[in-house]
């Protein structure tokens, strides 16, 4: 599964690395310093690596749980993100971590009390409130049998009851989450994208009908489910690939009971792009005409409110108005 | 050259010809065996090193022993193959080493390289799967102790400091043949055995190449050039900018399915570069510039 498993030197013994580390004695073991020796070096390939990721443990210092970037959310009331983990085991094409990061290689940070105390301190600096969002860095739940993220972290939010945590992902990871007491202030948020770009760009993602038949268990052992539609790839066809999708979606689903639906275009900071572009020259994706503005890069689209319009239009079939935004 | 050879198969597990891998050794007696087995012919150079290579394109060099001879041979050799565009090349550093209590004989890759003395460490990515790997500790007097549980020798923190210099990581691995440990010391090495030290890992070598060869390919499959730019560069005065606009709307052409498009502007065009540049965006965005 890990082409290798890098230990910082201050985390070797946690009991939670090694127990892990237990599970793959057939894995090479390396001791390291710290994570950003391997994972921030320079003269290293993202492309080629994601071939056969490693896995580093780490801890991480500095600021826990951060600012939600403007236009991230769903809501209005202060918005924050903690990453427990850097990088994600899906290989999707459009994504901007691959500009972010130098290295594919999966962090995870295992001081998860840091996180659960970080956590806590910034629900009481807001009164209990805010939305806390998990899979901005990552994929939530995509490594939990490894990482046991949601088991961990899923129970801190039962303490603060107007704390809301959404945790994104594109997995079917789900037997954690239906094998704990369901939390009323816990969203799993699905992304989904059509099935072109899926089949186009999404590499080692669960199938459509697995994502699908994974919402449709968590709904119905009560959990609160959200869909995301991102990224929007345009393609001047009047929104006919996301039709399909809308049907396969919410034809299996309690549409009433979904939380949220967003959908977000395809956009990432230009610097992030232009790293991206040096690593897949011969991608499609990153071939077409774009357009910048404040620094992010977007794909051009001459009739992109228009195209967008028919998406709502054919979404709104579905699902009222108020349950739906657009990211920003 | 293993097209020839009469185990083809074994040779070369991934198909192809080890074409685009550098082997860096720091002594003739290990350079030896890896000379006959991947057919090398020396090279003229100006005689400040000895360099092997074969019709396909792998290179060796023989560096000499220890940090200082190993910096030098590695960027010599580096700066030697500065002209092949933007392909990358993989490199081997090969050779003997001490360990307190491998077998003689056993092979082991990096997954980590300590210089002793500065206490730097590197971590060459562990993308070559299927070979025993182990820490490696760079020394500058032959180890006798064997204090860790690791590999000791003499090259391979300078030898991967300056080859990701010309590659990337991923592309740069040290490969080390045991040669000594606690029950036979360094001092007892029987020099004469290296050559068959190496020869009987020559399984394990051709696959770690192959494997080696198989990355670097991809690498540089997916950003080489349609022969569209030469084209255009021979027929336009372009700048050095331009070049690399040009470069990367070639890429695009050939991203989108539309390299055909690129070979007939290539024979077709006239004007400056300036005006090839905008023609060549336009068309690819959709647009008349004229």
């Amino acid at each position: 599964m890990f082409s290798a498993i890098y230990i910082e030197q201050e985390v070797a013994e946690f009991e939670r690395v090694r127990r892990l580390l237990d599970r793959f004695p057939q894995v090479p073991q390396v001791i390291c310093e710290r994570y950003g020796q391997i994972f921030n070096r320079k003269s290293q390939n993202f492309r080629l690596q994601k071939k056969s990721p490693a896995l580093i443990l780490a801890k991480k210092y500095g600021s826990l749980v951060l600012p939600a970037p403007a236009g991230y959310g769903f809501d209005e009331s202060n918005s924050y993100y903690f990453s427990h983990m850097l990088n994600c085991i899906y290989d999707c094409r459009y994504c901007f971590l691959q500009g972010m990061y130098s290295s594919a290689n999966y962090v995870l940070f295992v001081n998860y009390e840091d996180f659960e105390s970080a956590l806590e301190d910034k629900i009481i600096e807001n009164d209990g409130a805010g939305v806390y969002y998990s899979g901005y860095d990552c994929d939530s739940l995509a490594l939990e049998p490894i990482s046991s993220f949601c088991r961990h972290f899923v129970p801190v939010f039962s303490k603060f009851p107007d704390a809301t945590l959404e945790i994104r992902t594109k997995s079917t990871q789900i037997r954690c989450l239906l094998e704990q007491n369901v939390l009323d202030n816990c969203v799993i948020a699905m992304s989904f994208t059509s099935q072109q770009a899926a089949i186009q760009w999404e590499h080692k993602v669960p199938t459509l009908e697995k994502r699908i038949e994974a919402l449709r268990k968590l709904q119905q052992a009560g959990w609160k489910i959200a869909i995301r539609f991102e990224p929007l790839v345009l393609d001047g066809k009047h929104g006919e690939s996301y039709r399909s999708l809308f049907k396969s979606i919410f034809s299996s689903l309690d549409v009433d009971k979904i939380h949220s639906v967003s959908s977000g275009l395809f956009r990432m900071p230009v610097e992030f792009h232009k790293r991206i572009v040096k690593l897949y020259p011969d991608e499609e994706l990153f071939a077409r005409p774009t357009s910048v503005a404040d620094g992010m890069i977007a794909l051009k689209n001459e009739d992109e409110d228009l195209q967008l319009m028919e998406i709502e239009r054919h979404l709104f079939e579905y699902i009222s108005p108020q349950q739906y935004y657009r990211c920003a | 050259m293993f097209e020839h050879g009469t185990n083809t198969k074994e040779r070369n597990l991934q198909g192809g010809a080890i074409t685009s891998v550098n082997i860096v050794v720091a002594h003739g007696l290990e350079a030896r065996p890896l000379i006959s087995m991947l057919e090398l012919q020396p090279e003229k150079t100006d005689g400040r090193y000895l360099v092997y290579s074969n019709s396909a394109g792998a290179t060796l060099i023989v560096s000499g022993m220890g940090r200082d001879a190993v910096i030098a041979a590695t960027n010599y050799l580096g700066e030697q193959q500065r002209d092949e565009d933007d392909r990358l090349r993989g490199w081997l550093n090969l050779g003997i080493a001490g360990h307190r209590t491998a077998e003689i004989g056993s092979a082991w890759l990096a997954n980590k390289i300590t210089e002793q003395i500065s206490g730097a460490s590197a971590y060459p990515p562990q993308l070559l799967a299927g070979f025993a790997s182990c820490k490696v500790i760079t020394v500058d007097k032959p180890e006798t102790a064997y204090p860790e549980d690791a590999v000791y020798e003499m090259e391979a923190s300078a030898f991967y400091e300056v080859a990701t210099k010309f590659s990337t990581a991923e592309l740069v691995q040290v490969f080390k043949i045991i040669s000594d440990n606690s029950s036979n010391p360094v001092n007892n090495i029987d020099l004469a055995m290296v050559p068959t030290w190496i020869s009987t890992q020559e399984n394990e070598i051709l696959d770690l190449l192959s494997k080696l060869e198989f990355l670097v390919t991809e690498y540089n499959v997916s950003h080489s050039l349609s022969p569209a730019y030469e084209s255009f560069c021979a027929r336009y005065y372009l700048t050095v900018n331009q070049k690399i606009q040009l470069k990367r709307l070639c890429q695009r052409y050939r991203a989108m399915g539309r390299e055909a498009d690129l070979i007939a502007m290539s024979v077709s065009a006239s004007g400056t570069g300036k005006q090839l540049l905008q023609d060549l965006d336009s068309q690819l965005n959709g647009v008349s510039s004229r």
